[in-house]
């Protein structure tokens, strides 16, 4: 676990708030209204323009909303659906609504009507505010299955013109009503203000379950700011520090970075233009806080492969050369080794030449905070972001129980979700954890797991004994950093009654240049892991010329000798992530590429598990009966449609680490 | 369907061509908040009658009345000052320039100063520059085009290009929208893209707009009223609803059987 030390150190001021006895986000809001009036809050590019709004400006804004909502008959403890982009307003509509003790639950904006009938009749929502036409038009195609329903707000009335509806309203009609409330009852909105707990609900925040209908996991003004000092123990922040708001509100990330950590830290909260123009808005506003989900990321890693091919050779090979320079002393920097001289002394030049403007360009020079949240990414996109310059992180956690782990300071491993995060002794004892033999991670601390709104069986089953069940198969590596597998559903047991991860074993594998694809072996029968891979001929082939390797065909370059022990080396690297019992023991070459065409892949290029077992099960018998090596005969089918039979010794290599001694 | 009042009327209008007759015997309104829409084979003169009401042509007989005023003899840009507007069926823009200078462009008849003033930019230039960046800024929100406004219009796909040219003929703020093909050549999408466009603009602004279009869905989905032309004669009229169903609309479109 990380030094409480250095959390209280990164925290500096921030327990302050605490104590001055702020426990909700309206209070918040009230409370850094009064330190820091005339600073900007919020900005959002319109009309081509960045428009600001202090903080005076927000609390006004949310005042007359909120007190518009409560003439419109919205009471405590009643529900208010958000939909829409990132957007000020939507962060408006939800501190509204918390200041009358409302819950706001926030959807995702491309979301069909049928997935938001589930969420807001679930959640009983009483009034939804909307974005514009899109998503107006999808609330009042399910008005008459939600009869609760209100009123419909909007805040952009393009396409709105012609829409004659009763329950229709604009969010500044709202706030007029807003504003004659407040004239008759100037103190209702401070006194529901101070009215609010830290245990009441803050956000209703639904998961996309994997099986069923969305569940919607309350979060507390408690879980909110155990998460912010979690974060902010981890990462020194200045405070105004440029956030740029765009993973969705819907998904509970954002409930915690923009909204709550961007009012406690706090930071300035930058809306973009439109989706489409992230990354120059990125550019203009100078970000210096940045979390996108790892689709967001590789396709900003993509983005810049491709513009560099557009680009020219010549430009091209000086960004290759840069990146590379990156490379080899920003990882060096970052697993804590030393770098030869030579490259020092190049870092500047590339770092002049092609790095700097590289980041500039993409406008990512002053960023020090970013993150990647979500599902796991592959390490191969950090490291592209490290060589840049880019300190990219990645974290751990879920959305009931708020964050486990991320990569801290300046030294962390790629391969791991980093280390266990402080919790502020004010929120709850610090997190444990313990494993299960299905290695599934359980996890207890903080603030805690608040239960999923009208689901009490659900709650339950999450939890085990004052556990939470993440439901996430890891491995603890000896640094207590976690390696994240695998959902524990996907994980094969072996006869010895472990549990190991096929798919992060093969997704692993695969990142190598030398493996195009591979398979895993090992079921209950079988005592121990083992791998068949199918090598990339490609980048082998032209591995084995510079060599002066000769070969003839794939079979023969597939059990050379040479080649047997390259792809153990890179086998060595996943294993050294591997739990003992999950480690690769023995493999195989297959003797032939594998092609869709025989029904060995499928069209998009997986491997067809099943038949792949029993077209090679002379294959998997070798590995387990202790072969060495053995003569295959492999049919294959040609396009033309005939049949042959590839007639090969094939091999099989033992990882044993003994072995390599004496080889 | 008749309309009562109008904003713009082509009357008794024929045009040829050293002997060939583009158009005879005209006679259209434009109502004041109308989509209408002129269809016709290739060939049936809908972009001659287009051309003379934006002043492109002028009719060897007829005349045309906007806002009650004979125009007949104005050329384009005097027209373009009175509020007609159009856009092009092949794209005439800057290619050179960003997609904000070439709806500053479009502003031209709204600018007050000259290049001399412009050079020494005064206080009064600047807030007239800020006026109509404005605006600009408002078309481009309103066309959704906000991704390329600094982008070089050579550089864009035609359906964006379209959509630039559509949005240079509001920078006008015109009274009344001619429309010359706007879907040509455009595929699904961005055909129900410009649809959607041609729809709010006649919402939010409350302006006619006259289309020349060979798109029947689009024509029967958007149009209120329609005029159908063949070989430079007017010979129906009427909402969607009525033109499906006429019998010379029908002749004129899928030809007739003749015994040989």
């Amino acid at each position: 676990m990380t030094n409480i030390n250095d959390a209280q150190k990164n925290w500096g001021s921030l327990p302050e708030i605490l104590e001055q006895g702020v426990e909700t986000l309206p209070q918040l809001l009230v409370y850094q209204t009064r330190r820091f009036s005339d600073q900007v809050f919020h900005r959002k590019k319109d009309f081509g323009i960045w428009q600001r709004y202090t903080y005076k400006n927000v609390l006004n804004q949310v005042k007359t909303f909120a007190m518009g909502l409560v003439s419109l008959g919205i009471e405590r403890g009643q529900t208010v659906g958000i939909v829409g982009e990132n957007e000020p307003e939507l962060f408006w509509s939800e501190y509204a609504a918390q200041s009358i003790g409302a819950t706001p639950v926030c959807l995702y904006p491309d979301m069909t009507p049928a997935q938001m009938e589930h969420i807001l009749s679930h959640s009983d929502a009483v009034i939804v505010v909307c974005e514009d036409q899109e998503q107006v038009d999808k609330v009042l195609e399910l008005e008459e299955k939600l009869p609760a329903i209100l009123k419909i707000v909007y805040w952009d009335d393009r396409g709105m013109w012609k829409y004659d509806h009763p329950k229709l309203m604009t969010f500044k009609k709202v706030q007029e009503l807003g504003m004659d409330y407040i004239r008759i009852h100037p103190n209702e909105f401070e006194e529901g203000v101070a009215a609010g707990k830290s245990t009441d609900i803050a956000i209703l925040s639904y998961t996309s379950g994997t099986t069923g209908l969305p569940k919607g996991c309350i979060m507390t003004y408690a879980n909110l700011f155990d998460t912010v000092f979690r974060l902010a123990g981890a990462v020194q922040m200045k405070p105004f520090l440029q956030y740029l708001s765009y993973i969705s509100p819907g998904w509970s990330a954002e409930q915690m970075f923009g909204i709550s950590m961007g009012l406690l830290i706090p930071f300035v909260v930058n809306f973009p233009e439109e989706p489409e123009t992230v990354l120059e808005n990125i550019r203009e506003i100078g970000a210096e806080a940045l979390v996108f989900t790892p689709p967001q990321w590789e396709n900003f890693a993509s983005l810049v492969e491709s513009k560099m091919i557009e680009a020219g050779p010549i430009r091209n090979w000086f960004f290759k050369k840069g990146l590379a320079v990156g490379a080899k002393v920003n990882l060096a920097k970052l697993e804590g080794r030393k770098v030869s001289f030579w490259w020092r002394f190049l870092y500047p030049l590339a770092d002049k030449g092609v790095l700097y403007p590289l980041r500039g360009n993409l406008g990512l020079q002053a960023v020090y905070f970013a993150f990647s949240g979500g599902s796991s990414m592959a390490p191969d996109v950090f490291r592209f972001f490290h060589s840049m310059g880019v300190p990219l992180r990645n974290m751990f956690g879920t959305t009931e129980m708020s964050f486990f782990t991320m990569h801290q300071g300046e030294t962390y491993d790629l391969e791991t979700v980093g280390k266990w995060l402080v919790v502020h002794p004010h929120f709850g004892p610090p997190l444990e954890y313990k494993l299960t033999d299905e290695a599934e991670i359980l996890v207890k601390g903080g603030s805690g797991f608040a239960g999923y709104y009208k689901n009490q069986q659900a709650t339950e089953e999450k939890m085990d004994g004052g556990w939470y069940r993440t439901g996430d198969a890891v491995h603890i590596t000896e640094k207590n950093e976690v390696v994240y597998l695998d959902r524990v559903d996907h994980m094969r047991k072996l006869s010895t009654g472990h549990f190991y991860p096929p798919q992060y074993i093969e997704s692993r594998l695969r990142f190598s240049p030398f493996i195009k694809n591979a398979m895993t072996v090992g079921d209950q029968d079988k005592p121990f892991v083992a791998a068949m891979l199918n090598i990339d001929a490609g980048t082998l082939g032209t591995w084995a010329e510079q060599r002066r390797i000769g070969y003839a065909t794939f079979t023969d370059l597939s059990q050379n000798k040479t080649i047997r022990d390259l792809i153990k080396l890179e086998i060595e690297k996943v294993n050294a992530f591997l739990p003992e019992g999950s480690k690769v023991k023995r493999f195989i070459n297959f003797p032939k590429e594998l092609d869709p065409d025989e029904d060995e892949l499928t069209r998009s290029r997986k491997i067809r598990r099943d038949f792949l077992e029993k077209k090679y099960a002379r294959f998997i018998s070798a590995i387990y009966s202790g072969e060495t090596e053995f003569k295959a005969e492999v049919p294959v089918k040609y396009q033309d449609g005939r049949t042959a039979v590839v007639n090969a010794i094939v091999y099989v290599n033992d990882l044993n680490e003994e072995e390599n001694r004496s080889q | 369907m008749k309309i009562n009042s109008y904003l713009m009327k082509a009357q008794d209008i024929a045009l040829h061509f050293d002997g060939i007759n583009a158009l005879q015997d005209i006679n259209t309104k434009v109502g004041h908040s109308e989509i209408l829409a002129i269809i016709g084979p290739n060939g049936a003169g809908k972009t001659c009658l287009l051309n003379c009401l934006s002043g492109f042509y002028h009719p060897q007989k007829g005349q045309v009345f906007f806002q009650n005023q004979d125009i007949t003899q104005f050329k384009p840009h005097q027209r373009a000052k009175l509020g007609i507007a159009r856009t092009f069926q092949g794209v005439q823009l800057f290619r050179g320039l960003s997609v904000i200078d070439n709806l500053l462009a479009g502003r031209h008849i709204h600018m007050k100063t000259n290049a001399i003033q412009g050079f020494f930019y005064r206080p009064w230039t600047h807030r007239e520059e800020m006026i109509n960046r404005r605006k600009v800024e408002e078309i481009i929100d309103f066309l959704e085009i906000k991704h390329i406004r600094h982008k070089l219009v050579g550089s864009l796909s035609y359906g964006l290009r379209k959509r630039i040219d559509l949005g240079r003929a509001l920078a006008m703020e015109p009274k009344v929208l001619l429309m010359d093909e706007p879907m040509a050549g455009m595929n699904l999408e961005e055909k129900e893209d410009m649809a959607r466009f041609v729809i709010d603009i006649r919402e939010a602004n409350d302006i006619p707009i006259v289309i020349v279009e060979h798109d029947m869905h689009v024509v029967m989905d958007i149009a209120d009223r329609i005029y159908v032309l063949n070989w430079g004669h007017l010979i129906a009229e009427g909402t969607p609803e009525e033109i499906k169903k006429n019998p010379e609309v029908i002749k004129a479109y899928l030809g007739e059987v003749r015994a040989i």
